[in-house]
């Protein structure tokens, strides 16, 4: 692939905070026109890739290019990625509008621009007020209008949606769509998969600094809910011994329940009827998001049940 | 019934997803190119500065306690003048020493006076390394008059002074050995000669008669200033000041030129004998007063045994009107320095900084800009408090006594007034700069602030308890030395003076003390850009 201004290249990404290995040998890539969920439990290394791709912080080894470039030697930065980091990184003294103002004023934007994203995140009125006295849902919204100030083609949002309401969530999520749809790339960091079902298109999923899958949201899916149909029957000796036959996998769960892996649901149906044994109901099992990522993370998720606390910085 | 559709939902976002990777052009922004140079930089961090209100009033409140303190400390010093003081003579005559003991005779028009001075000895008890003994050419013997004299001193060897203020050196003189010298009046110049046998003469040097009427007195004058001793150690200061007297041995003198008589007046005390006159010029000074004046002249065949005491030379003003009158600035200074390290150490507490980085990824420059309008901002309001603190504390002062003649009156159109106005404004600026320098270091903000107000109130504030010599050092060159700048009181080499750096008598020049604060708010200035390029933010 071409190296496209709205890309965000990782290669081999490596770097160690004493003697925890945050960031180990990741790469990926975020390609424009869609979401791409950036997922993993909290402390597998994803605010860390974050600032290196930021040029925040420096890596041990490989590299992070967005388009094609490090940060760091990017002109006019702020028109080429637009970041929301920590909603809390905000002085609480200055005024919604005022934060704006000195990052449009960093790369020459007019003060119009700065009152247009208020109106887009819906703070025109709150933006003469201190930040100090926002909610976190408001400092969010503030923090998506300073990373859109300079209209780039690249997005980073980090766990955007913590302290949103549910009413705030739909609004982000439209949003993220949006942004993605207009043929930005967008990378959102999340540590609840949840949080990204309807959101991403794709998802990287780290644990321990390392890749754990890159593959579009629908094949996480479909490889977690792979071959396990719920079968309810009155005839079920009949339906197990048919099954078995067939290679796959049957276990009793009730009365007139089983559970049947290693064949797809259309293919156990075709067998019952073919041996002519009634079902009463026939259920491919849908995994949810989440029960894929656990699926994907177990064994990684060293830090997930420890504090909220984020890297270490 | 959902046979077989385990993935169906699913495959609306992943075809959405392949084509979306292919298909969808990449963004294209519709804004108008930025531009992020570095007057951009300093337009985003101006309007970070203005626009927290704290950090607005932590500054006018460095104004308003700078300008408080120096009308407390200005209006808490009372001076009792005494009313006769003035009575002694002119305004001029009062800022300058000018007694003596004088032995002369008229010169009129050009002419020469030589002498060999084989002999100075200090009285018992005088400790006065500028004890002198030489050749004076005076418009007369009123105190204040103009002069020039050519002299050799106890410890400084051969010197050319004149105009009260104006000091030459000449060359060495071993031990005790005699030293001849010539004081010549050639038109409207006169020139100083030295020589350590009467034969080969070396110019010390020349400078302009102004002043001198075309008949003045010349001859031979002796002088030992005060003995002056500061004693301090911990907690306790002594300054004490004893009488003097210094006796010089003069031979080989000569008169030549215009006198009142001829061409020659008798070399070695020939003819004209009586023509000398022996007289003490000036008021006895000191406590030497009470006994009277102090001594006197033997003569025996050539040679001349003068006794005196006294000093011919500036005095310097009994205060520093103007250090005074600005030392609210000793204390004013903290808020200067909360908000330079503030300025820095607040975006590090919340992770703001971040946010500046990515916006300006040259992180050097971003200091830079910083400190431009941190320096711009303290100087303003530095400047303002300095103002008000001066002319406030002028008056204070003037109403708790501080008059002339010995407090001769300043005004901001003052040289070195203005100088020290101008100069606590760059000082604040600077000890705002050096604060925000150890901002970015510490990355905390009462560290910080700690560090930066120690080292300037530990010498203000416990200069008093320590040696001399230890608070001297500290002031030449630790940051406090920038309160140099303030200091307006001329130093005069050729004077003993007592001189305490906590009362405005500093170690070295105004600018060269500034100067000091600037090379150590550069080089935390330095570190810290070293370190912000290096370290993660």
């Amino acid at each position: 692939m071409a190296a496209s201004e709205a890309t965000i290249e990782v290669r081999e990404l490596r770097k160690r905070f004493g003697p925890v290995a945050a960031v180990d040998g990741l790469s990926f890539t975020v390609v424009p026109g869609q979401v791409t969920g950036f997922v993993g439990p909290n402390g597998a290394g994803k605010s860390t890739t974050m600032r290196i791709v930021l040029g925040l912080d420096a890596p041990d080894a490989g590299s992070a290019l967005v388009g094609g470039r490090p940060y760091a030697a990017l002109r006019r930065p702020l028109q080429h990625v637009g970041a929301a980091l920590d909603a809390a990184a905000v002085h609480p003294s200055r005024r919604g509008r005022d934060h704006l103002l000195w990052l449009a004023h960093s790369h020459g934007l007019p003060p119009r621009r700065v009152d247009e994203l208020l109106e887009q995140v819906g703070l025109a009125a709150a933006g003469r007020r201190r930040v100090g006295g926002y909610s976190l849902g408001m400092r969010q919204r503030l923090g998506i209008a300073a990373a859109l100030l300079g209209d780039p083609p690249v997005l980073l949002f980090d766990e955007p949606v913590n302290g949103l309401d549910p009413e705030g969530i739909r609004w982000i999520r439209g949003f993220l769509r949006r942004l993605a749809a207009e043929g930005r790339a967008v990378l959102v960091s999340s540590h609840l998969m949840s949080e990204l079902q309807d959101t991403a298109d794709h998802l990287v999923v780290i644990g321990r600094g390392r890749l754990v899958a890159d593959m579009p949201v629908a094949e996480v899916l479909a490889a977690a809910s792979d071959s396990r149909v719920a079968l309810r029957t009155g005839a079920r000796e009949r339906a197990m011994t048919v099954l078995a036959a067939a290679g796959a996998t049957v276990a009793a769960t009730g009365r007139e329940s089983l559970t049947v892996s290693g064949l797809a649901a259309e293919r156990v149906a075709e067998l019952l009827g073919a041996e002519a044994v009634p079902f009463s109901e026939l259920a491919a099992h849908r995994a949810s998001l989440e029960e894929a990522y656990m699926e994907l993370t177990r064994g990684e998720a060293e830090f997930a049940a420890g504090p909220e606390g984020e890297d270490p910085r | 019934m959902s046979a077989g559709t385990g993935t169906g939902t699913g495959t609306d976002t992943g075809t959405g997803t392949g084509t979306g990777a292919g298909g969808a052009a990449p963004y294209r922004s519709k804004l108008p190119p930025a531009r992020d140079g570095f007057w951009q930089l300093l337009r985003a961090e101006f309007t970070k500065l203005r626009s927290v209100d704290r950090w607005l009033l932590t500054l006018l409140a460095g104004v308003v306690v700078t300008v408080l303190v120096s009308l407390v400390s200005a209006g808490g010093s009372e001076m009792a003048t005494s009313d006769d003081g003035g009575g002694s003579g002119t305004e001029a005559a009062d800022r300058v020493a000018d007694s003596f003991r004088f032995v002369h005779r008229p010169l009129a028009g050009d002419g020469s006076v030589t002498a060999r001075v084989t002999d100075l000895t200090l009285g018992r008890g005088t400790d006065a390394p500028w004890a002198k003994a030489g050749l004076i050419v005076k418009a007369g013997t009123e105190p204040g008059s103009p002069y020039v004299a050519l002299m050799r001193t106890h410890e400084h060897g051969v010197r050319l002074q004149y105009g009260f203020e104006h000091d030459v050196a000449g060359g060495a003189v071993a031990g005790d050995a005699p030293v001849w010298l010539r004081l010549t009046r050639e038109g409207d110049r006169l020139t100083g000669y030295e020589s350590a046998d009467g034969e080969r003469w070396r110019e010390v040097g020349s400078v302009s008669a102004a002043g001198l009427p075309r008949t003045a007195r010349a001859g031979l004058f002796v002088a030992a200033p005060e003995t002056v001793r500061v004693e301090r150690s911990f907690g306790s200061l002594s300054i004490g000041a004893g009488p003097s007297e210094a006796t010089g041995v003069f031979d080989n003198v000569r008169l030549e030129g215009g006198g009142s008589g001829g061409s020659s007046s008798g070399a070695g005390g020939g003819s004209g004998a009586g023509a000398w006159q022996d007289e003490a010029v000036g008021p006895p000074s000191g406590p030497a007063a009470a006994n009277g004046p102090v001594g006197g002249t033997e003569r025996a065949g050539g040679t001349f045994t003068v006794t005196g005491s006294g000093d011919i030379g500036p005095r310097p003003p009994a205060g520093d009107l103007t250090w005074m009158s600005l030392a609210g600035a000793q204390v004013g200074l903290i808020a200067f320095a909360a908000l330079g390290v503030l300025f820095i150490t607040a975006e590090y507490k919340r992770g703001m900084i971040r946010t500046t980085f990515t916006a300006g990824p040259r992180r050097g420059r971003v200091l830079v800009a910083k400190g431009v309008v941190l320096a711009a901002a303290a100087f303003a309001a530095g400047l303002a408090a300095a103002v008000v603190s001066f002319l406030v504390g002028q008056r204070a002062l003037r109403a708790g006594g501080h008059r002339p003649p010995q407090f001769p009156e300043v005004s901001l159109a003052d040289g070195p007034a203005l100088r020290a106005v101008v100069g606590t404004g760059l000082l604040l600026a600077l000890v705002a700069l050096f604060a925000l320098g150890l901002g970015a270091l510490l990355r905390h903000t009462a560290a910080a602030v700690t560090l930066v107000v120690v080292p300037f109130v530990l010498p203000l504030v416990l200069g008093g308890g320590l040696p001399l010599g230890a608070v001297e050092w500290l002031f030449r060159v630790t940051p406090v030395a920038g309160f140099g700048v303030q200091s307006t009181t001329p130093h005069y080499e050729q004077v003993e003076t007592v001189c305490l750096p906590e009362d405005g008598c500093m170690p070295q020049g105004p600018w060269t003390g500034l100067g000091v604060l600037a090379v150590w708010a550069a080089v935390v200035l330095a570190l810290a850009a070293w370190r912000l390029r290096r370290r993660d933010a």
